[in-house]
């Protein structure tokens, strides 16, 4: 008896000194809603699919917004902007898995297989999970791709309907990551098609292992991958909501990469000598969507009331510690075309009695707000944020109850349009206007689901919509000038703040670059 | 009756915990009901100049705002001022509430026995194997959240002590002569339960309602602290615990506060149970 314990002792002793595995432990803040990132519009799940399982065709430069080949080598633009050849990378192996082995190297029919799935409603796909592609149809892409062909296994031609000055962009986003072809012919003929959203098989760095819902994910890195990586052998998300708690993990060394710190924790982080943090300007917006198709909010008086009633410069200070400026405009200050001109409804409480009063509410109303339950960039903690507008509302006579939802849910639900006053956000992630403008405001995207104020005004549209054809950069600024005025006027949000990025991570780790388009990216990253 | 008390008043005079405890549940009743006059500030008022001030006889503190302020500018003092008027009112009404059908339910099933005592005692038993927090939740959550809803969900998770604790009370009083007499002189049912007996399983009650005050106020808080009790902007103890426990770090009094008038209004109610319980415990008198 003695001895074999004593055995075991040893093998997991040597166990223990032979596996020199670097893991990196990663304090995420909330689980992921899908493992496919087609169906995924928010960063807490990119991060846990597009980021470590799947790649694109192109992909932003890490660090910048420059586009650069990764599963495509080079690619070719006729010269009526209407057709794109790319030529595919050879040797690109998908994921070994418990569940899956593939018996071919990745080609064009995988390609084919992806995008179809979001753009074709015939495609044995389509309809698995819910059948929804919010970010494909938000970026109207099912409009712009008039076909796909392909031309040889290593090369894709996408033909489009209109010029598309973003489209390449929007190829490096992740919703246009590659999925198996072979995967997806294998779960069709044993009847599981949901599994391929659930058990993901990507050409990413990183294979995925297991999942528990707000608990962990594993990952392992992927011994064939095809192009240049850093020196992570486990990757774990440790799902951790609490962004204090986030933060001991972070000192104790649970973990070594803390998600959207909490601003009040900052300080104390910069003095901690085991501690790395970074900042940088984002490239977002947080604000309070006011559903247009809800009474009161369908009346525009009412909207620039409220407008009139929020103290944003009160919200900088108490929930972003300082750490962010006021949004005048849905686009951040950073990116081209932000118009200076636009003057910002001020903080009044009578002009908003008065606005109200008009509108024939002079004694106020009642009304529900949605407040966001996870820790965004742009907006830390939604729960103090919706009690600080409960506060200024109640000034000028709106009665509101707040209610919040698991993440998953809320974004569910808002997308319905279930919502009276919703407090959202965006970070931008392919750096274009149209990827705030269109998607958040056109008409394309109440139908998709990212419009959460439901308002589809046919000028914005028209200009948001031409911007998007037209190539000349300086009338796509003028017609994005256009479209922000108009969206000033018309108030379907009260845009509140563009914050800035606080990363969090232990000192030994290397190569990390915050990514101007919020996700985390893990390929490059050393341990030492 | 009136005997009764002055009996008890004696007895707990003798045991200083207890006293210290009636004091200070006699303060907070008095600071509770004169909330709006004490408190220096509306509890809901943001002064958006006055972030997570440090109380004010510490370094940085602003004459105004005594125990400072929270993360978004409201007045710590005032809100934990109006916060005991919640936590008070929640802990009576939950007590309340579970004695009330607690007694009931403990009495029907120690007098009439058999299956009605078999089937309520199930139940309790039932109930008890739940952890009592993990049931409330369930009802909140079934419920919604909400400060009415989180009081009926402790109410419901406290019920099965009263009813266990009568019941036995009522299975040693139900055969004592007085019984058996006023059945002779042919009383009904409900007189023989609720007029006879039960003014003598009086003393056990008292204690279990004095300690089911801390009880409510500390599961209550608990829901609170886990968003499902009180709803913004109500300030309630435990939602403003949890609401400042980001900022234990920087701005620990935040957090310190709501904690320390938890602890002290639990800790005075569970002083005053067990000094009652010293005094009406007939088994720990003798030993005296």
């Amino acid at each position: 008896m003695k001895t074999t314990v004593l055995f075991f002792l040893f093998v997991s002793n040597l166990a223990l000194t032979t596996a020199q595995a670097k893991s990196f432990v990663y304090c995420s803040e909330g689980s992921p809603s899908s493992f496919n990132p087609q169906l995924v519009t928010d960063g807490t799940s990119t991060n846990a699919t597009a980021q470590v399982i799947y790649n694109n065709l192109v992909a932003f430069e890490p660090g910048s917004t420059k586009i650069i080949p990764q599963l495509a080598t080079s690619w070719d633009i006729s010269k009526d902007k209407l057709v794109y050849t790319f030529t595919l990378r050879k040797g690109v192996k998908f994921h070994t898995t418990k569940y899956f082995t593939p018996t071919r190297d990745f080609n064009a029919t995988d390609v084919v297989f992806s995008v179809d799935r979001q753009r074709v409603k015939t495609h044995p796909f389509h309809d698995v999970s819910g059948g929804k592609y919010e970010y494909f149809d938000g970026m109207e892409m099912g409009k712009t791709i008039k076909e796909i062909k392909v031309l040889d296994p290593y090369k894709v031609q996408f033909v489009l309907n209109t010029p598309d000055a973003t489209f390449l962009a929007n190829m490096a986003m992740s919703f246009m990551g590659i999925l198996s072809e072979e995967y997806g012919s294998k779960l069709m003929a044993a009847n599981k098609k949901s599994d391929m959203d659930t058990m993901p098989v990507g050409t990413g760095l990183f294979v995925f292992q297991s999942y528990a819902k707000d608990s962990v994910i594993k990952y392992t890195a992927n011994p064939q991958y095809w192009g240049q990586h850093g020196n992570i052998d486990k990757l774990i998300f440790a799902i951790t909501p609490d962004a204090n708690v986030r933060h001991q993990k972070l000192k104790t060394g649970e973990c070594q990469f803390a998600n959207e710190p909490a601003p009040a924790d900052i300080p104390e982080m910069q003095k901690n000598p085991k501690l790395t943090v970074m900042k940088d300007a984002g490239l977002n917006v947080g604000y309070l969507a006011l559903n247009v198709t809800k009474k009161p909010f369908d009346n525009l008086l009412v909207r620039q009331a409220v407008n009139h009633a929020l103290n944003k410069k009160s919200y900088i200070d108490a929930i972003y510690m300082g750490n962010a400026v006021i949004a005048k405009n849905p686009l951040p200050p950073t990116i081209w075309s932000y118009s200076d001109a636009i003057k910002d409804y001020e903080y009044s409480v009578e002009k908003a009695k008065a606005l109200l009063a008009k509108a024939g509410y002079p004694n106020g109303f009642e009304t529900d707000m949605w407040t966001l339950p996870v820790a965004r960039p742009y907006n830390p903690n939604g729960k103090k944020m919706g009690e600080l507008m409960q506060a200024d509302l109640a000034k000028v006579g709106i009665k509101v109850r707040l209610q919040t939802y698991d993440w998953p849910t809320y974004l569910k639900k808002a997308s319905q349009g279930e919502h009276s006053m919703l407090q959202m956000g965006w970070t931008g992630d392919n750096g274009d206007p149209d990827n705030f403008l269109n998607t958040l405001l056109g008409c394309g995207a109440v139908k998709a689901g990212s419009n959460y104020s439901k308002w589809c005004d046919q000028k914005f549209n028209k200009a948001v919509v031409d911007a998007k054809v037209q190539t000349d950069i300086k009338k796509r600024t003028a017609l994005y000038k256009d479209a922000q005025k108009i969206f000033k006027e018309q108030a379907p949000w009260v845009t509140i703040a563009h914050s800035t990025v606080f990363k969090a991570m232990a000192k030994n780790v290397k190569g990390y670059k915050i990514d101007p388009l919020g996700h985390d990216l893990f390929t490059f990253l050393v341990i030492e | 009756m009136k005997q009764f008390f002055s009996e008890l008043y004696f007895e707990l005079k003798k045991n200083r915990g207890a006293m210290i405890g009636i004091v200070i549940i006699f303060l907070s009743i008095i600071i509770a009901l004169l909330a709006p006059v004490i408190a220096p500030h509306n509890p809901t008022e943001v002064f958006s100049d006055s972030l997570r001030l440090p109380p004010s006889f510490l370094e940085g503190g602003k004459a105004g705002f005594f125990f400072g302020t929270d993360d978004i500018g409201r007045d710590l003092l005032s809100r934990l001022i109006y916060g005991s008027r919640i936590s008070l009112a929640v802990g009576f009404s939950v007590v309340v509430l579970a004695l009330f059908t607690g007694t009931i339910l403990g009495v029907v099933a120690g007098f009439y026995g058999g299956l009605v005592d078999r089937i309520i005692m199930r139940l309790t038993d039932l109930i008890m194997s739940l952890p009592s927090i993990l049931f409330a939740i369930v009802i909140v959550a079934v419920l919604g959240p909400g400060i009415t809803n989180s009081i009926i969900a402790v109410a419901v998770v406290a019920v099965p002590n009263f009813i266990r604790i009568i019941r036995a009370q009522v299975l040693v009083e139900k055969n004592k002569q007085y019984v058996s007499a006023a059945k002779l002189f042919g009383a009904g049912h409900f007189r023989i339960m609720f007029v006879e007996i039960l003014p003598n399983c009086m003393a056990p009650l008292i204690v279990q309602a004095s300690l089911g005050f801390s009880d409510g106020i500390l599961n209550v808080a608990a829901l609170g602290f886990l968003g499902l009790g009180a709803q913004a902007p109500m300030s309630e103890w435990g939602t403003m615990l949890s609401d400042a426990r980001s900022f234990i770090e920087s701005s620990p009094w935040m957090v310190t506060l709501p904690g320390l008038c938890i602890l002290v209004t639990v800790l005075s109610f569970n002083l005053l149970g067990d000094g009652l319980r010293d005094a009406l415990d007939p088994r720990l008198k003798k030993q005296n």
